[in-house]
């Protein structure tokens, strides 16, 4: 009775497996709070994914429902929406699964320049470091949900050398609410359009991210921007003076499979009490499915666009929306058990 | 394209239940991302708690190691320190386990005014929303399997015991896992021993909340870090915003003693480890084991005020850590499948 068990040992650290503890380094070398134990360390600097398995659903959207859903310093550039998923298998955060919804827009900056984006308004994923490796510096708007990404089938398995990719499931779940799922067969037909973003290496990606004040009082907006190649700064960072001007997304040709429209044998989509995609952006004319391997690397953002909201404590008061100690719709969900 | 399915509305809000999207309401409303669609919203506001179940192991810690894991704009103000699992049941955020570690600290304040708390060094979450609302403040939230068990003792008919009203189980289980690895587990069986000592912030309303947030530029070209402190007591502007002028001057915290159970260290049997991922276990080992208290409470968390910031820079030579394309350790763990299903 009463043991008392602690293990203070940290091997991983005298291997070099793991750097030294935030505690035993410079302060600048911490980008990321606890300040004892980082939930993002900087051994994911710079950030790179190997042999990912994208899977794109291509689809018109009304262009009323996207203008709706881009932040006022965006323009909409194409009607044909990107609805993704991913199964990262190798990346400096470690494995996850993703999905994202990216609309091509552009930006009007104050120097006359326009920026071309794929913009996320909507992006969720299953762990957490790497949610908050792209919410807390960059702005990715991710949630964390339910993922499931499956390709299998029309090919004879006997245990070893892998097994077929010929049919395609995937599942998105939050808060005991389907949010999408689509099945279907690979048919490898010609798809009839793509994004504007896709093969266009003028078109980097766009987040906005909103950092508020501890006090609530301010709310500082900012446009970030990622360019599509590498530049020379994340060449030099990364000791790879070769990739300087390579694009940052590495697809893998050999490994793509398409889906026609008709050969997507069901696709439910649909708005929840916590997520309201399926309500803002439904399929107008669904083109069809595209699933690639592909390499990519994360740099760090520029900010392109900024604003700030002040309130005042009579704004914080309006801000006031739920009835204290009062529990409704959104606070009545399955408990998580994590992950 | 064979069958189609779409549901264009969000259940709740024609009832009023769930705000409009941010993008349809004025921009001073709107002050956390996706913009359309943000990871926790307005509804949320003020965020209360009822009837969660806090369980508080309390041990003395070495002063030294305390020292390490607190930043140098405090000083340590006690080696008891409070390692706490919490049921959340009823929140603005929805259900939740919690795990946290409690140092008592002070920060003597530019304007010679002392301020004294508990400061999380460590904070586990099994939820975004609630991870993310914690992070704005500069909770050091990261996300684990966590659970929390009371049970035995007590017959069960299947009905209202485990209302999370009736206190006379016996028995507790407390596990945390992340990435694979167990971080925590403690059993043991309550006694209802008086506990030799507990931490400063116990029943001292001088003691608010405080915690280090760091906020890193999108370029990584510096991090900004804030010492963010919450009061123990509501104020006046928060208990009017509540539409509550009564609680003015009560405490945040409100614990129903008639909920109360403990354990002495006899009844606690303990592990705990380091892993790759988490370092607690390194840096905050048991000096000696006090005991458990377990309770009932109703929460309130207002905004916060930023008692302290420093920034560090970074040029463009720093380049991280990691190797391009290389894997090592920490990123090979069993991929989650999320949440919920």
């Amino acid at each position: 009775m009463g043991q008392i068990v602690d293990v203070t040992s940290t091997p991983w650290i005298d291997s070099g497996d793991a750097p030294p503890l935030a505690l035993d380094r410079d302060k600048r070398d911490i980008i990321s709070q606890g300040v004892a134990d980082p939930l993002v360390d900087y051994d994911i600097v710079p950030l790179t994914y190997t042999n990912s398995r994208w899977s794109a659903f291509f689809y018109r959207a009304s262009e009323a429902d996207l203008k709706h859903v881009l932040p006022k310093c965006l323009d909409l550039e194409d009607d044909v929406i990107e609805f993704w998923y991913v199964d990262h298998l190798h990346t400096g955060l470690g494995p996850y699964g993703e999905f994202g919804l990216t609309v091509a827009a552009s930006h009007k900056a104050g120097d006359g320049k326009t920026y071309y984006g794929g913009y996320y308004p909507y992006m969720y994923l299953t762990q957490d470091a790497a949610v908050f490796a792209g919410r807390e510096p960059f702005g990715f708007p991710k949630k964390i949900a339910y993922i499931v990404t499956q390709e299998h089938g029309g090919k004879e398995d006997d245990g070893y050398g892998g097994f077929g990719n010929d049919y395609f499931n995937f599942t998105m779940e939050r808060r005991g609410y389907l949010i999408h799922t689509a099945t279907g067969r690979y048919d490898d037909a010609e798809l009839p359009a793509k994004p504007a973003f896709y093969g266009d290496p003028s078109y980097g990606r766009m987040n906005l991210r909103l950092i508020t004040d501890p006090s609530l009082k301010t709310t500082k907006w900012d446009l970030t921007y990622l360019p599509s190649e590498v530049t020379k700064a994340t060449a030099a960072a990364m000791g790879r003076p070769e990739t300087e001007g390579q694009h940052r997304f590495q697809l893998k040709p050999e490994s793509i499979r398409t889906a026609s429209a008709g050969a997507i044998r069901s696709w439910a989509l649909q708005g929840t009490p916590f997520d309201n995609m399926g309500a803002m952006l439904p399929v107008k004319e669904m083109i069809g499915l595209m699933t690639f391997s592909f390499d990519l690397i994360i740099p760090g953002a520029d900010t392109i666009w900024t604003q700030t909201i002040e309130r005042t404590d009579e704004d914080i008061a309006d801000l006031l929306f739920a009835t204290p100690y009062v529990y409704t719709g959104r606070q009545r969900f399955p408990k998580p058990p994590g992950v | 394209m064979a069958d189609q399915f779409a549901v264009t509305y969000v259940p709740g809000m024609d009832s009023g239940e769930i705000p409009p999207s941010p993008v349809d309401r004025d921009e001073k409303t709107a002050f956390i991302y996706s913009l359309v669609d943000p990871v926790w919203d307005i509804d949320v506001l003020p965020l209360t708690y009822t009837n969660s179940r806090w369980s508080a192991f309390f041990y003395r810690a070495d002063e030294k190691r305390l020292r390490r894991v607190v930043p140098d704009c405090m000083d340590v103000e006690d080696d008891v320190v409070e390692h706490w699992y919490v049921d959340h049941r009823n929140t603005m955020l929805g259900p939740y386990g919690e795990w946290g570690l409690t140092v008592a600290v002070s920060h003597k304040a530019g304007d010679g005014k002392t301020y004294y708390a508990g400061y999380y060094p460590y904070m586990y979450l099994t939820q975004d929303s609630a991870i993310d609302a914690g992070r704005v403040l500069g909770f050091p939230k990261k996300e684990a399997f966590i659970r929390t068990l009371e049970h035995f003792g007590n017959p069960d008919d299947g009905y209202g015991v485990y209302d999370g009203k009736d206190w006379k189980f016996n028995q507790f289980s407390f596990l945390m896992i992340r990435n694979g690895y167990v971080i925590h587990s403690a059993i043991g069986k309550y006694n209802d021993a008086e506990l030799s000592a507990k931490p400063a912030f116990y029943g001292n309303t001088e003691y608010g909340r405080m915690n280090m947030k760091v906020v890193t530029a999108p370029d990584l070209s510096k991090s900004e870090w804030q010492l963010v402190y919450l009061p123990s007591l509501v104020d006046k502007g928060l208990a009017t915003a509540m539409g509550r002028p009564e609680t003015e001057g009560s405490h945040r915290f409100q614990v129903k003693p008639e909920s109360i159970r403990t354990a002495s260290p006899e009844n606690i049997e303990w592990f705990q480890q380091a892993t790759p991922f988490d370092n607690m276990g390194a840096e905050l080992p048991v000096g000696e084991m006090i005991g458990l208290m377990t309770f009932s409470f109703d929460l309130i968390i207002p905004a916060g005020q930023t008692l302290w910031t420093e920034t560090y820079t970074r040029d463009a030579t720093w380049a991280g850590a990691a190797k391009p394309y290389r894997y090592g350790l920490r990123h090979r763990f069993p991929k989650p499948v999320g949440l919920g299903a």
